[in-house]
């Protein structure tokens, strides 16, 4: 399993940029909902394929299982 | 990676914290602490110097049982910066120097707000992170002195 990382920039002026990496899925929202809470405010927010990755294994695994269900 | 998000920070803290930030920060530009004020007791005003005032935006000075009238003064080459809370209760810095410019004197009091909100923000990041029981793993200052931070969940 990849290890679950966050990678934080803090800039001379103060401006914090986070990096998830590999956490999938929404996991990586409560990771920057924690990071806002103890710094300060969302000024932007940018997903990447990982997130989307994960949401596409699940609605995968959706589809898979009303298939069967319709069995 | 899976997100990217940006944050702007919020200095929310008593003023020992916000000393420690002050400390922590100035040495990296040169300057050098002259002065901690008690309260009610404010630095004298150079005469003929020209000033310029910043104040923090996104900040709040909690008051405690120190008093709000403290101030913390640091000085590099006769360029002198007085850090202290306002009447609203944000973070106040006041810069003074002979023979510098206004705009010159408050880009440098822009360049020590920074540094100490950087300085404020790491320590909290670090603290906050570490009580959730989140390890760091790497540390590292580049050379335009970003702060690189990379923690890994325990």
């Amino acid at each position: 399993m990849a290890r679950e990382e966050l990678e934080i920039e803090i800039s001379p002026t103060g401006k914090v940029t986070v990096r998830t990496i590999g956490i999938k899925g929404p996991k990586c929202l409560d990771y920057a909902e924690l990071l806002t809470q103890i710094i300060g405010r969302e000024v932007s927010r940018e997903l990447t394929t990982e997130y989307y990755e994960a949401h596409a294994e699940a609605h995968a695994a959706r589809k898979i299982e009303v298939k069967q269900a319709r069995k | 990676m899976s997100s990217v998000i940006v944050i702007t920070p919020l200095i929310i803290a008593n003023w020992p914290a916000i000393t420690a930030a002050v400390y922590a920060a100035v040495g990296t530009l040169g300057f050098a602490v002259a002065r901690h004020a008690a309260d009610g007791v404010t630095a004298s005003r150079a005469t003929a110097a020209t000033r310029a005032e910043i104040e923090v935006e996104d900040s709040d000075i909690l008051q405690d049982a120190g008093g709000t009238g403290q101030e913390l003064v640091v000085e590099r080459d006769g360029i002198r910066a007085i850090f202290s809370r306002d009447a609203r209760g944000a973070l106040k810095v006041c810069m003074e120097g002979a023979g510098c410019s206004k705009a010159e004197l408050k880009r440098i009091g822009q360049e020590l707000v920074g540094r100490v909100t950087q300085q404020y923000v790491y320590h909290r990041v670090v603290t906050e992170l570490k009580q959730r029981n989140m390890t760091i793993v790497d540390e590292s200052v580049e050379a335009d002195k970003t702060v690189r931070i990379r923690v890994r969940n325990s």
